[in-house]
């Protein structure tokens, strides 16, 4: 038993052993790549893998002929990763040299250098990748003959000046269809949209660049209006010129001014034509006949109610003579 | 090394926002009520009606809200509520059907209400668009417009209604202490008797002194050295007489005589002519409906036939319960949106 013990505790030792190896493996690996070429070595080595496995498969499926050159790819292959490990070794070896060059840039050494990157496939004067690349890339092309021909094939062929373009013949009934769908399907969008729009924009007149007489007739209205309410402002106004009407004193003289304006109104016959401003101007006069010209000093200061209250009880004389006048007239009221 | 950064640093000063000067709800000189206003829209509408509603509230400047926000699920009483303490009194209304868009105006908070149907429109863009030289003075919107109502035939009732409630959209004018300075714009109304029509139309207003040329009305105005490579001298400039226009004619009848300065041209006692130029939005209306209440009650008046008829009413009240849903379902949100649109 203890035996037994004993030997599954070796072969476990062994197998922790065996780990251990493989890690100390990996770890070394890993110490032994940190240098920044080593790095970048291995980063361009795993895309040459890649592409060159592309490659291969790409050339197995384009035809299986020619297995000989497969196995040239491969051989190339591992010649591109022998060239590799020289090329890690050299770039090691140069930098190193750069560094001496660097301490003491002799004229010996670099050619020394250099001596040494002629003998190495001279891939370090010029870009690593291009270089190794080259060879697998050149074997690749000459023996693509098929590849050639397919396509001057093609490259020959005169295509019909079609609108579709070319399409797989099968499909080309079906293809015009599904256009003339989505055209129809566009030009139903379109119409909808149209239609929204136009209701949307009911009423919307663009008006004319030149005046229309009807246009003009209403401006000619609207001038004759604000003329008879300027016209009124000028004669209230002159009467009372270099009044202040929140000065007492002046109130007082206005106050009896508009007394006798009133009166001499009351005097003469009533003159159905007058201009409605004027008239509006009588109305407050009489108001102002007892009260003081300032708003709040007046009794009725904020308590007179808006016209419209009775509005659709019987209308007041004022309103009916208004309207009188300007069915007449067509003349203006300002309030 | 902080104390150099802390040096310096931009002193950090309170922002002071200005407050918005509180508008005078009663004119101080004549102490009547200033009818304020707002403009806004029901249901989903277009962009042009948007542009539209836009350009009426431009158009009743200053006493207006001219950026009121409205929220899809603001109801009529939630502009109702705003509208008591601010001291608003009309309502433009704009909405749109499938057939055509409407404006209803209407006075708070009981009505009535007015209910025009917009048969056509174009947006004040538009008419800047056609015109030559659109013409924007600075302070054209500074004051409130006047209004021109003309055609409007004594003893229809509904047009009656509609010049009463046209007459007090806006403050009243004092001709005593009005400035002429401050009426810029005009706002016409005038009715078609025979198409039943009413062309809503406004006008920016200029004074131009008359019996001088133009040439020397452009140099006091503008202040800009003339063009005188033609001339042989410079007495030229002023004797030469300049085209006439062909409103020439037309002049004499828009003449005024002003008993104040006006500006730097219009001098008083001198002649000037009035000029109007539109700006704007343009619209035909045309009235269809009058109701008793806030967009609501008894109508008065239908321009379809029944007047008050069963249909009418059954609408109403349909219209009544909607909206009695929504307050239902918004109730508590009122306030809250009450209080944005102040701020606002």
């Amino acid at each position: 038993m203890a035996e037994e013990m004993a030997m599954v505790e070796s072969g476990r030792a062994r197998r922790k052993f065996v780990k251990t190896q493989g890690r100390k493996k990996s770890s070394k690996k890993g110490k032994v790549m940190p240098s920044p070429h080593g790095q970048k070595k291995v980063k361009i080595d795993k895309k040459m893998k890649k592409l060159f496995r592309k490659r291969a498969r790409e050339y197995n499926s384009d035809d299986e002929e020619d297995e000989a050159i497969v196995t040239a790819a491969s051989e190339t292959r591992r010649l591109a990763s022998v060239t590799n490990k020289n090329n890690e070794e050299d770039d090691m070896e140069s930098g190193d040299n750069q560094s001496e060059d660097e301490g003491a840039a002799a004229p010996l050494k670099t050619s020394n250098k250099n001596a040494t990157g002629t003998n190495d496939h001279s891939s370090d004067d010029e870009g690593d990748d291009g270089n190794e690349i080259q060879p697998g890339i050149t074997k690749f092309t000459e023996g693509c003959r098929a590849f050639k021909m397919a396509f001057r094939n093609i490259m020959k062929k005169s295509v019909p000046d079609d609108m579709l373009g070319p399409i797989l013949s099968a499909h080309k009934k079906l293809v015009i269809e599904k256009l003339g769908e989505e055209q129809a399907e566009h030009n139903m969008k379109g119409e909808a949209k149209k239609e929204k729009q136009m209701l949307a924009e009911k009423g919307h007149v663009k008006p004319a660049q030149y005046l229309d007489s009807h246009e003009k007739f209403l401006i000619s209205v609207a001038t004759k209006g604000v003329v008879k309410l300027f016209n009124a402002v000028n004669k209230a106004q002159t009467a009372q010129k270099g009044l202040n009407p929140s000065r007492n004193k002046d109130a007082k003289e206005i106050r009896k001014r508009a007394k006798q304006a009133f009166f001499s109104e009351l005097g003469k016959p009533s003159l159905p034509s007058t201009g409605t401003s004027t008239k509006i101007n009588e109305g407050t006069g009489k108001v102002e006949d007892q009260q003081p010209a300032w708003a709040p000093l007046r009794d009725n200061y904020m308590l007179t109610s808006s016209r419209l209250k009775d509005w659709d009880k019987m209308p007041d004389k004022n309103v009916s003579d208004d309207f009188g006048r300007t069915s007449e007239n067509s003349s203006s009221d300002e309030d | 090394m902080r104390k150099n950064k802390h040096g310096f640093r931009k002193p950090f000063v309170m922002k002071k926002f200005k407050q918005p000067e509180e508008q005078p709800t009663v004119d101080p000189i004549t102490g009547k009520k200033i009818p304020k206003s707002f403009v806004f829209s029901r249901g989903k509408i277009p962009a042009s009606l948007k542009q539209l509603q836009m350009d009426l509230r431009k158009l009743m400047l200053p006493y207006t809200a001219l950026s009121l926000r409205e929220k899809k699920r603001n109801n009529l009483r939630d502009f109702l509520n705003v509208a008591g303490p601010m001291g608003v009194t009309h309502f433009f209304i704009l909405s749109k059907t499938a057939s055509s868009p409407y404006l209803r105006v209407a006075t708070t908070p009981q009505g009535p209400t007015l209910t025009f149907k917009i048969h056509e429109y174009s947006l004040a863009a538009d008419i800047a668009r056609s015109q030559l030289h659109p013409r924007c003075p600075k302070d054209l919107f500074k004051n409130s417009a006047l209004i021109v109502l003309s055609g409007f035939v004594r003893g229809d009732l509904p047009l009656q209604l509609t010049t009463n409630m046209f007459q007090n959209i806006f403050p009243t004018i004092d001709v005593k202490t009005v400035k002429l300075s401050t009426c810029q714009r005009i706002l016409l109304l005038n009715y078609n008797k025979d198409t039943k029509l009413i062309d809503f139309r406004h006008y920016s207003i200029r004074l131009q002194p008359v019996g001088v040329s133009r040439r020397l009305r452009k140099l006091v105005q503008t202040h800009q050295v003339p063009d005188l490579r033609n001339l042989q001298d410079v007495s030229d400039f002023v004797t030469k007489a300049g085209y006439g226009s062909e409103s020439e004619a037309d002049e004499e009848a828009a003449t005024i005589t002003l008993s104040s300065d006006l500006g730097r041209v219009n001098r008083a006692s001198t002649k000037s002519a009035v000029k109007l130029q539109e700006v704007g939005p343009r619209m035909t209306l045309q009235l269809i409906k009058i109701e008793k209440g806030l967009c609501a009650g008894e109508v008065l008046f239908s321009e379809y036939g029944n007047t008050g008829g069963k249909e009418k009413s059954d609408e109403m009240e349909g219209e009544e319960d909607a909206e009695g849903q929504k307050e239902g379902e918004h109730a508590e949100d009122s306030e809250d949106e009450d209080e944005d649109e102040e701020l606002d």
